[in-house]
């Protein structure tokens, strides 16, 4: 029995064979480094130094505006301290209300809140229909619904700044044709109450990586369970809130987080369209582009540094956040859960 | 101490340059787009080869610093280029070295020099704004002026005036860029209007006969009738319709809203105080003025001006409004006759007319002028006087062509203005001539002058144009009164 066990059991390898699997291991593990060396170098030079960089500036005195002569002071937590009274930024809620001056952060959270489920519901529903076996020429619609996000996003942006234009646009000037009142016109961008709505209307436009992955999820998903369902005589919404979404949970947290970073860093389209100057009424002064403006615009290297590192510190608590309620919603298929 | 501060100066470029490479997500593109344009940074080592070369015997060495305006297109390095060797040939004692910085990363460049205490000698041509954001580093070179006998009578007295800055006598003049009333003949000839006149001093006639100024009330009264809706009725007559604007009567052509306020409220300072805590806004109230009948212009009931969403528009070129057709008359300087191409290829003919009399009853015009400085911090301040002497008198004979610009040295505008009419055939003598009258009308202090904590003091300027611009139904005066309590706040800060 021993003997037969013996010859079942694989053999254990020689010393040196041990030293030579060390020694191609060792191998393997120096050909590795050096071909991830330029990805190191420029993870260390690019990203790695600047995030140092901008915590030591966050900590000093610097700003080139102050004349090239002066020499960087050490300055302890003052930067911080400013952040907490600078109503722009807008950091403490309890000021959100009461400052004249638009918060920034709240102006990013409610556009956040406005565009977050637009972001994650509309992929959704397209990678839904485009999934739907009934639905004739599918591979005509998904390259019609990607095509845009093949588009430069900067040049999308121009082309809707000109669709939506109030004086030009041929959208506005369609509603005229069609007998809405010039007052009663959308001012689009250039209204607070238009305005997100027409950013959440360019961004729609490029939802179509979105909507891919979302399809590529879909169509991953065992059809063993959807006859299982037919079976147990499963209706289309328990089909999809107990199969398909769980099953794509993964997928659509993957979206979640990416567009919630995204949100977080918005400023590109509040830029081009409106000139980065927050109107109308400072609505688009997004904390990203304001931001922007106090590091590259009025050249304040060590306040902008910290509105950096307080971004970067909502985003990673509401990262971490977001992966500590994962297990309570996402579903990986051959998960073992205690 | 200057160790550090070197460290620290790569620190800012190395963290611009990541900050503008840093990609990620592809959801985070668009953070990663805009700063792109600082990219060119990085080019700036490259071309800052000259600096290195090693002083030839025991000439003095001067370093030219260019980039912070014009002169980095590659045709113009060629000229600089020469004009640097015929310096160095007719030179026993100085040696003169030529460094080009791409413009996008010259500001920073030289921040960086500076801080290092490896700053140039000479630095230019630069403009008003250029030299703002060193303000206080300046030479007065009036010593210089004196001790070598230069000549600044070949100036008009009301150029080398308006080099006079609280840091002295800061340059002399060198290219200029008066101001004029650029106007499209068969738009006033389609509404049967008289043309802008072309002699300061002369008056305008009006459609019933009378004579009057050429001030912003006349511009007014003609731009409205020259502005025009899709059915051909102007905006004074019944019926106008502002949602279909064809064509305008007025466009302050890339004009800031500080050159707004000086056309018509005449040129002042906009601020007061010495130090930080005592800065106060000085905008005067005809400025208020200026801007307020700029915004009437644009929403009033009588529009004569494009909003910004007209401006903006592809089919009014984009903000480009008199080069697309689409203004009857735009006012600007001279430096605008480098961008007609699209005008002239379109077979549309401009002139030239006079600046308007400002709400002070004065002609109050505007010229952008370049020229060069010297750095305070510069070892050899004489010998950086001899070249920059140098290069505003000989060396201008080869650089102003290729700068394109005005010489400010009266006798030199002819080649000037044989080349604009090779370009521009159709533009009459008498409508040159209006630039060269134009030398007398300088702002002083410039619109485009020193503020304390000049950049974001600037920007708010521009936001507040921008919300003129493109808001229909402002309360104006509650948001004049915010953009003076913004300006307290940015001068102090």
């Amino acid at each position: 029995m021993l003997e037969q066990l013996n010859t079942r059991l694989p053999k254990l390898p020689s010393l040196a064979a041990v030293r030579k699997m060390q020694s191609l291991s060792r191998r393997e593990m120096r050909n590795g480094l050096l071909f991830l060396s330029p990805w190191l170098f420029g993870f260390v030079a690019f990203t790695f130094l600047p995030m140092i960089a901008t915590l030591i500036f966050s900590f000093l005195n610097l700003r080139i505006t102050d004349g090239i002569f002066s020499t960087p002071k050490f300055v302890g937590f003052d930067n911080y301290a400013q952040l907490l009274k600078d109503p722009q930024a807008g950091i403490v809620p309890t000021t959100w209300f009461s400052s004249k001056t638009p918060s920034s952060l709240l102006i990013t959270i409610k556009f956040a809140l406005f565009a977050l489920p637009i972001g994650i519901l509309a992929p959704l529903g397209l990678a839904l229909l485009m999934n739907n076996q009934y639905l004739k020429g599918q591979f005509v619609f998904r390259s019609l619904f990607y095509m845009p996000f093949i588009v430069p996003f900067v040049a999308s942006v121009f082309l809707w700044g000109g669709m939506l234009n109030t004086e030009t646009g041929w959208i506005n000037r369609v509603l005229l044709f069609l007998g809405v009142a010039k007052e009663s016109l959308p001012q689009w961008a250039n209204d607070v109450n238009w305005v997100y709505p027409t950013y959440v209307i360019m961004g729609i436009w490029g939802i179509g990586n979105a909507m891919l992955i979302m399809l590529a999820g879909l169509q991953g998903v065992p059809t063993e369970l959807y006859d299982a369902a037919k079976v147990d005589g499963a209706n289309s919404w328990a089909t999809f809130w107990n199969i398909t979404f769980p099953m794509i949970s993964p997928v659509i947290f993957y979206n979640l987080v990416l567009d919630i970073v995204g949100l977080f860093q918005y400023f590109l389209v509040p830029l081009v369209v409106n000139a980065g100057t927050g109107r109308p009424g400072g609505a688009t002064m997004f904390y990203n582009l304001y931001l922007y403006k106090t590091f590259f615009t009025y050249q304040n290297m060590s306040y902008g540094s910290t509105l950096a590192w307080f971004l970067f510190l909502v985003i990673l608590i509401i990262t971490i956040v977001l992966f500590a309620t994962a297990k309570y919603w996402v579903y990986y298929a051959g998960e073992t859960r205690s | 101490m200057k160790k550090l501060s070197y460290v620290l100066s790569l620190l800012v470029i190395a963290s611009m340059l990541l900050t503008a490479c840093g990609g990620g997500t592809a959801t985070e593109a668009p953070a990663t787009e805009a700063p792109a344009t600082e990219a060119p940074a990085t080019e700036a080592p490259a071309t800052e080869a000259p600096a290195t070369e090693a002083p030839s015997g025991d000439k003095v060495q001067i370093r030219w610093f260019v980039g912070l305006g014009t002169g980095t297109n590659p045709e113009q390095v060629a000229v600089q280029e020469e004009v640097v060797a015929d310096f160095n040939a007719s030179q026993d004692n100085i040696e003169l070295v030529l460094e080009i910085v791409p413009y996008e990363s010259a500001r920073d460049t030289l921040s960086t020099q500076i801080a290092s205490g490896a700053g140039p000698d000479v630095v230019g041509p630069v403009g008003w704004g250029g030299s703002n954001d060193f303000y206080g580093q300046w030479l007065d070179i009036t010593p210089y002026i004196e001790e070598t006998g230069f000549d600044t009578s070949v100036f008009d007295p009301e150029l080398v005036k308006f080099y006079q800055t609280e840091e002295g006598q800061v340059g002399l003049p060198f290219a200029v860029f008066p101001g004029a009333m650029y106007f499209i003949p068969a738009m006033f000839d389609e509404a049967g209007l008289a043309y802008p006149p072309q002699v300061y001093g002369e008056k305008y006639v009006m459609p019933d006969g009378t004579e009057v100024d050429w001030n912003w009330e006349t511009i007014t009264q003609v731009a409205k009738l020259l502005t025009v809706d899709v059915n051909g009725l102007n905006s004074t007559e019944e019926g106008f319709d502002r949602t279909q604007i064809v064509q305008v009567g007025y466009t302050p052509q890339w004009q800031s809203i500080e050159s707004i306020g000086t056309f018509y409220g005449g040129a002042a300072k906009l601020y007061s105080g010495d130090t930080k805590g005592s800065y106060e806004s000085t905008i005067p109230d005809s400025w208020k003025e200026a801007w307020q009948w700029y915004y009437d212009g644009m929403w009033g009931d009588q529009p004569f001006i494009a909003t910004g969403p007209l401006a903006g528009a592809p089919e009014f070129g984009n903000g480009n409004l008199f080069n697309a057709g689409k203004s009857a008359m735009g006012l600007t300087q001279t430096w605008y006759t480098c961008c007609l191409a699209d005008f002239k290829n379109a077979g549309l003919e401009f002139q030239l007319g006079i600046q308007p009399i400002a709400a002070n009853g004065e002609v109050s015009g505007r010229i952008d002028a370049d020229t060069f400085r010297i750095l305070k911090t510069s070892k050899n301040p004489k010998e950086a006087f001899e070249v920059l002497a140098y290069l505003i008198t000989t060396g201008a004979d080869k650089l102003l062509p290729a700068y394109g610009a005005m010489p400010a040295i009266a006798e030199k505008t002819d080649a000037f203005f044989e080349v604009k009419s090779a370009d521009y055939p159709f533009v009459t003598e008498e409508s040159w001539n209006v630039f060269i009258q134009g030398l007398a009308y300088p702002d002083t202090p410039s619109s485009e002058q020193y503020r304390p904590n000049s950049i974001k003091a600037v920007a708010r300027f521009t936001t507040f144009a921008d919300l003129l611009n493109n808001t229909e139904g402002l309360d104006f005066d509650a948001e004049y009164q915010k953009l003076v309590d913004d300006l307290n706040a940015i001068y102090n800060e």
